[in-house]
């Protein structure tokens, strides 16, 4: 199984890639409302993912027989401060989470520092959580905010 | 406009979108697996990090999946540019070079600091746009939609300010 979440991984930097989901421009013009290229991207993604759940659940079963499981998101303010902090991140550096790994093997070097940084903050979220678990309603750490 | 990458052509948003949803369905039937990048993040932390947060199963379990789905993303850009044009490493950063031109030290701290936003804030929220913006919303997640919105209005203000206003 290693290798097919390899092999999705590769599929899918490859398609970041090409699109413009991992250009700084192309992020910067989606921003600006100067270009449909991500909003159709987006759009077009969750559409055809919607429906093809739809039929992956109305089975209830993987390929290989096991039940379908979808942990749930919780809600929470995190939701809309951490997506606002996100945001800004994500205007600065052009890239968001698997972008900022497709720029680094695309051979951006800047994409090294983006990476730094991500890994510095979700490090700093992780060791402060009982801090700001209160100041955002935050559920408890066996549940934490939501995992992807 | 041609990409950042070996200035080539960007491929139609319809197939791109259309690949994007194959891989998270694929995901999710033949792994059981929901799509989400920004818990990679965690994954890696925990290989150092030994705070409670880092030691919870649904960090450690995801290991064995998140780990390779995240060497493949950079793979995948690996190929993308030795494809076409040859791989090359490069400081380019197309519009920011124009308008802002930081050289190399600016441009490590602005992408920094952005890195250092982008891994709170998605942990914060739970999720990134693939796990929110993807997944969440193709499952019609509340939370999700919020989180949508919420990034999506923090990057339309923030670019606004930086290339309309400041710059």
């Amino acid at each position: 199984m290693t290798f097919l979440y390899l092999l999705l991984g590769i599929v899918f930097g490859f398609i970041l890639s090409r699109s413009g989901a991992a250009d700084y421009n192309y992020i910067q013009a989606m921003f600006l409302f100067e270009s449909i290229q991500l909003y159709g991207i987006l759009g077009t993604a969750v559409i055809l993912t919607a429906a093809g759940m739809w039929l992956i659940k109305r089975g209830g079963r993987t390929a290989a027989g096991t039940p379908i499981a979808i942990e749930l998101k919780p809600l929470h303010r995190g939701n809309v401060a951490g997506g606002l902090l996100f945001g800004v991140g994500w205007s600065m550096a052009g890239m968001c989470p698997g972008p900022i790994l497709v720029n680094i093997g695309e051979g951006k070097i800047y994409a090294l520092a983006a990476l730094a940084g991500a890994l510095v903050g979700a490090g700093a979220f992780g060791a402060l959580y009982d801090r700001v678990q209160g100041l955002f309603g935050l559920p408890p750490l066996s549940v934490g905010t939501g995992e992807g | 406009m041609p990409l950042i990458v070996n200035g080539l052509p960007a491929i139609h948003w319809a197939a791109a979108g259309a690949g994007i949803a194959g891989v998270t369905l694929l995901l999710l039937y033949l792994g059981n697996r929901r799509l989400g990048i920004s818990t990679s993040f965690e994954d890696v932390c925990s290989l150092v990090l030994a705070q409670p947060y880092f030691r919870r199963d649904s960090v450690r379990s995801g290991r064995g999946w998140r780990l390779p789905f995240l060497a493949g993303l950079a793979i995948g850009g690996f190929i993308s540019a030795a494809l076409s044009g040859g791989w090359h490493p490069t400081w380019a950063l197309g519009m920011f070079d124009d308008v802002i031109g930081f050289g190399p030290a600016g441009k490590l701290a602005w992408m920094f600091a952005g890195g250092l936003l982008i891994g709170f804030g998605t942990r914060l929220a739970g999720g990134c746009t693939s796990g929110h913006g993807i997944f969440g919303l193709s499952n019609l997640e509340l939370p999700s939609l919020v989180t949508t919105l919420s990034f999506m209005a923090g990057g339309i203000v923030t670019t606004q300010l930086i290339y309309r206003v400041i710059f």
